[in-house]
């Protein structure tokens, strides 16, 4: 993978995780700020998974490359679905919702760059 | 500041106090949102293992992915709203706790049988102990919001 990007998405995850959380803290429901901060990630993670897709199919081998597509749909899949969840109620806990699902965006981004790793020692 | 959607997730049903107040509300979205990852991650896992490589090791596949159909069933159960998604997430609750306590137990027991494979495995370590948590959450839950 891209090594500075994906460092760049786990900062913006683990910051997006937090925001929700200080969002469902100080009890306030998902605002423009969230949408934003959802908008941006997301945005990291398709160019990401642009990226990674584009070098998969374009030759780089990989020992497990379903596994990796798969990891790959879901790091970019599970923030906009979740995002939708967040805001279909609109309580405080929309933030802490978001949150759980940057952090489960974090681990598929780590088990893509372990797969890829795997593939490029 | 108070909190109404923590206190009262009859808040799209204010009149019924005797009706099952909804799983899926307030604070029990995050919960239906970790349910949700779960589903998504036991079942592409499980999905993976049992198409690339199945004859390796088929008991931990099979219950990967019989882990992963019982999180789909929860969370199903947890942010439905109708007479039967209650019943459902109880069962699929129980069931899930009664998986990782099993699984669990026989893999630390008897490790070397059993490759580090499954989402219950050891307790669920390598999901850091979410998947052993998860079910006694949920359990909570599923009481706390039970029809009065």
């Amino acid at each position: 993978m891209i090594g500075v990007l994906v460092l760049i998405v786990y900062v913006a995850t683990a910051a997006l995780a937090g925001l929700g959380v200080a969002l469902t803290a100080a009890n306030r429901p998902p605002g423009r700020e969230l949408k934003i901060a959802v908008g941006i990630v997301a945005g990291l993670l398709a160019i990401q998974a642009v990226i990674a897709a584009v070098r998969v199919f374009g030759g780089t081998e990989l020992p497990e490359t379903s596994t990796f597509l798969i990891y790959l749909g879901v790091s970019v899949c599970v923030l906009p679905v979740a995002y939708q969840w967040a805001t279909a109620e609109r309580t405080r806990w929309g933030g802490a919702v978001v949150a759980v699902a940057a952090i489960g965006t974090a681990v598929a981004v780590w088990r893509l760059q372990m797969l890829w790793a795997a593939g490029s020692a | 500041m108070p909190d109404p959607a923590q206190h009262d997730p009859t808040c799209h049903n204010p009149t019924g106090s005797s009706t099952p107040r909804a799983t899926s509300s307030g604070a029990g979205r995050v919960l239906v949102a970790v349910y949700g990852i779960f589903a998504l991650s036991a079942t592409a896992r499980a999905g993976v293992q049992i198409a690339t490589r199945f004859a390796e090791a088929p008991v931990p596949y099979l219950l990967s992915a019989l882990a992963g159909v019982v999180y789909i069933l929860a969370t199903i159960g947890l942010s439905g709203h109708r007479p039967w998604a209650r019943p459902l997430a109880w069962a699929a609750v129980v069931f899930e706790l009664v998986g990782v306590l099993t699984v669990g137990t026989f893999t630390v027991l008897d490790s070397g049988d059993f490759p580090d494979d499954t989402v219950w495995s050891v307790f669920g370590r390598g999901y850091g102990f979410v998947p052993l948590v998860l079910p006694l959450v949920g359990l909570w839950w599923l009481r706390h919001t039970r029809p009065r």
